[in-house]
């Protein structure tokens, strides 16, 4: 029997990280003793090409420092050839590929933050993304996931700590500052809508003033505004705004049939935050008192905030409206009946339109066929 | 299906995998000479190349009915800019605003890379999300989770690999599996290790069964161990503590691990004498509270007896160790009653100990840097406890190379803690950055993207 070897990578990764509060440590390289055919009574020669030495020559060499991570710093493929060229910038892990940047993911104290602002302070979310400028979506998403760890916490279920905190130490994070709050991504993306993509050539008489709602109306094929309608409308252009973010449903329709669309808005009404225009506008208006310009901002979110429930609200009736609940004695459950619509809008122009249940006549249905994909496309809570 | 996903020196392939070799041939990786091969070759090449890392798991037939020509991109905009102006500046004139100035800051916009976003319509994919919230160390293996049943879809499981996230889906894998797939793995020492827990658990079962039968015998056992005065094993802990954390080379590593399962055993029998014995069954976060509380009365004792010189100083900096440790913010309320009145059995035994006038004595009496060797310890033993029973190294740390992928795109909002992601909206291209990971060029993808535009 082959003398046994002492494993050197044993003796440092025990206790990872007792010393220092992180999960790297100091290893040992390997010593560089010659490989040894797996099968120790063979005595030909184990089946090394030359590709493997030289791969296994480079893992040695070169990418001795690829191995283990250095807590908070990123390792990546390019960083020691820009560090080399003095370049700083964006990490990217992918040495050919320009365009794609590791971005930094939320560090946990602005995650607790988050949390403890949306939950324990009853701040909006809207506020709360526009405070520490954090996509609202992932605010949302914050919310649901430390709620998920709390109850998993309370289940007594085991957590990844160990996995968790070398993700941290590897990936860049954005770090909480109170007074400063560093931006995490950009808040106010405008989506390229696809009426845009065509490229438009529009002549426009020089004396007129051709904005981005005249713009919005050439792109989706709409007439232009009347005058007087125009003219009301740039009077008090937040108003406008607002009027179309909490009544979207308004929105002028165009076209017929399948063609059928609304009308593209401009991207003051677009953006996820279309308030900070509007409060932008009016505190442009006190260039010079910062109080009063909170104070507008406030009341601008508060506002907007009001809308929304309102809106929530109303479209809740109209759906308890239409259900009719049914829940018999001694049962368990409770039926919502909804009534069926079958129409034209619902089952389409050839009749085979998912959204209206049923069979219909002369509408084979493909379920049962060979090759019909049955992965479902929804998993509701 | 038939693993296609291997790895190749003779002609690198790379693949959404973590392993060593995927690294190596991600280094050397080229793609043909273009000079030399035709428009249609090129496509080809491209193609290939960039298929063999975009959903290699997914059938050619599968993918070209999932791509499409329209590609999701993103304006960032300036609340401010937009407030300032309606946009009729920007048409004034012939169309292209008044001066030149504005012409010329338009040029300062990068333009979209539309082609590296050519497979965006994969990253809707479960089993490729599930790679890229870093929850698998290849696209195959997380396909192999979802297989079995490891992941679930806002809290329902979720077998299908194909299965196409929706914007606000949260998606969890077990957090066993998690470890296995990203901690390093097991040399032959741990298995070995495993094998010995296996039979040394096997026979207790044996020796359990026996000792059913004749009751009176265990009970004659457990007076034996009660033997042991409490600052002996408190002696006893320390010193086990210390050799845990001392980070001598020569310490030799099988020692090292000798001393860990002593101090796991010395913590095991500190606990079973005192009065709540329901805390050894539980798990170790309620071990590690209740070592700590005593270990808290046991100085807070200490404090008044020598309240002389040092009155404020170790109050303060226990407080900086309870702040230490993640938990210990939460628990200081509790662990200042328990120093109220510590009316525990073992404190007691410990402060007798302490005020023992013997020469022995100064040894137990604890500084401050032992007790907070001793706590980290203890953290240490609770956050990531050897045991041979899980199928990766332990204690957990991450397996090599892991460092070079680790990135987590941005519309993955992941929280690792609890190995769940939310997969917040679709991958998105930006002026001058795209949001879909891929190791190949602007060059590359476009070429791709041309070629699935079937306009060949």
């Amino acid at each position: 029997m082959a003398p046994r070897i002492q494993n050197q990578i044993v003796s440092n990764s025990l206790l990872p990280y007792l010393s220092s509060s992180s999960t790297s440590s100091s290893f040992t390289s390997l010593s560089s003793r010659p490989r040894r055919s797996c099968r120790s009574f063979s005595s030909t020669v184990a089946p090394q090409t030359r590709l493997r030495n030289q791969m296994f020559l480079w893992l040695r060499q070169e990418a001795a420092e690829l191995k283990h991570h250095t807590p908070g710093e990123t390792n990546y493929l390019t960083s020691k050839a820009e560090a080399a060229r003095g370049y700083v910038g964006d990490p990217r892990p992918f040495p050919q590929n320009i365009h794609y940047c590791s971005e930094s993911i939320l560090s946990e104290e602005l995650r607790t933050e988050i949390y403890n602002r949306v939950v324990k302070q009853k701040k909006s979310v809207r506020a709360v993304s526009v405070e520490l400028k954090v996509d609202m979506r992932r605010v949302a998403a914050v919310v649901r996931l430390v709620e998920l760890e709390k109850r998993m916490k309370e289940q007594g279920k085991l957590l990844a700590l160990p996995y968790a905190r070398a993700i941290h130490e590897m990936v860049p994070t954005t770090p909480l500052r109170h007074y400063d709050p560093s931006t995490h991504e950009e808040i106010n993306d405008l989506p390229v809508h696809r009426l845009t993509n065509p490229q438009i050539f529009y002549p426009v008489s020089e004396s007129r003033q051709f904005n981005r709602v005249d713009a919005g109306r050439v792109f989706s094929a709409a007439p232009a505004l009347e005058h007087e309608q125009a003219a009301k409308d740039a009077v008090d252009p937040s108003e406008t705004i607002s009027r179309i973010t909490q009544n979207p449903s308004h929105i002028e329709v165009v076209g017929k049939g399948e063609d059928e669309h609304q009308v593209l808005q401009p991207a003051d009404v677009r953006i996820p935050h279309p308030h900070m225009v509007a409060s932008r506008r009016e505190q442009a208006l006190v260039p010079q008192e910062r109080a009063q310009q909170i104070k507008i901002y406030q009341a601008r979110l508060q506002k907007e905030e009001e809308a929304d429930q309102e809106r929530k609200r109303r479209s809740e009736e109209r759906k308890e409206k239409q259900t009719q609940r049914v829940q018999p004695e001694d049962s368990r459950f409770e039926f919502r009946i909804n009534d069926v619509v079958v129409s034209q809008e619902t089952t389409g122009k050839d009749g085979r339109n998912a959204r209206a249940p049923g069979r219909r006549y002369g509408v084979p249905s493909y379920d049962r066929k060979k090759g019909q994909v049955k992965i479902p496309t929804r998993v509701e809570v | 299906m038939r693993n296609r996903a291997t790895q190749y020196l003779s002609k690198p392939k790379v693949r959404q995998s973590w392993s060593k070799w995927n690294l190596y041939n991600l280094v050397r990786f080229r793609i043909k000479n273009p000079m030399h091969r035709t428009h249609f070759q090129q496509k080809w090449d491209a193609k290939s190349a960039s298929r063999a890392y975009h959903g290699e798991q997914v059938s050619e037939k599968q993918w070209a009915r999932m791509f499409s020509p329209r590609i999701r991109s993103v304006v960032p905009m300036d609340h401010t800019g937009l407030a300032r102006d309606d946009g009729s500046k920007w048409s004034a004139g012939r169309g292209q605003g008044h001066d030149d100035t504005m012409v010329d800051s338009r040029r300062w916009v990068k333009p979209m890379p539309f082609g590296q976003a050519t497979y965006a319509p994969l990253e809707r994919r479960l089993d490729v999300a599930v790679f890229r919230a870093m929850f698998a160390s290849s696209a195959r293996q997380a396909r192999q989770f979802v297989i079995h049943g490891a992941v679930t879809v806002n809290g329902k499981k979720m077998r299908y690999p194909g299965y196409l996230l929706n914007p606000g889906d949260l998606f969890q894998v077990e957090p066993e599996r998690v470890m296995f797939a990203t901690g390093a793995p097991k040399d032959k020492y741990d298995r070995r290790e495993m094998r010995v827990a296996q039979k040394q658990k096997e026979a207790a079962e044996e020796e359990e069964a026996a000792a059913e039968e004749s009751k009176e015998e265990g009970k004659t056992k457990e007076n034996q161990q009660e033997d042991l005065s409490p600052r002996d094993t408190l002696k006893v802990l320390l010193s086990q503590a210390k050799n845990i954390m001392s980070k001598d080379k020569d310490v030799l590593p099988a020692k090292r691990k000798q001393e860990l399962r002593g101090f796991q055993k010395a913590v095991r029998r500190v606990l079973s004498r005192s009065e709540s014995s329901t805390v050894l069954t539980d798990n170790l976060e309620a071990q590690f509270s209740e070592l700590t509380l005593l270990l808290k009365a046991k100085k807070a004792e200490n404090n008044t007896e020598k309240d002389t010189e040092k009155k404020s100083k170790p109050a303060a900096s226990s407080t900086a160790a309870a702040e230490d440790t993640p938990e210990g913010g939460s628990k200081a309320a509790s662990e200042a009653d328990s120093e109220a009145q510590p009316g525990d059995k073992l404190s007691e035994a410990f402060r007798q100990a302490a005020e023992n006038p013997e020469g022995e004595v100064d040894t137990s009496e604890l500084t401050d840097e032992e007790f907070k060797v001793l706590r980290r310890a203890l953290t240490q033993m609770r956050d990531n406890p050897i045991d041979h029973s899980k199928p990766y190294a332990t204690p957990w740390r991450p397996r090599d190379y892991m460092n070079v992928f680790a990135m987590i795109p941005r519309y993955l909002e992941v929280h690792p803690k609890t190995c769940a992601a939310v997969y917040l909206r679709h991958p998105v291209v930006r002026p001058g950055s795209s949001e879909v990971p891929s190791p190949f060029s602007a060059a590359t993808s476009e070429l791709a993207f041309s070629w699935y535009l079937r306009r060949r």
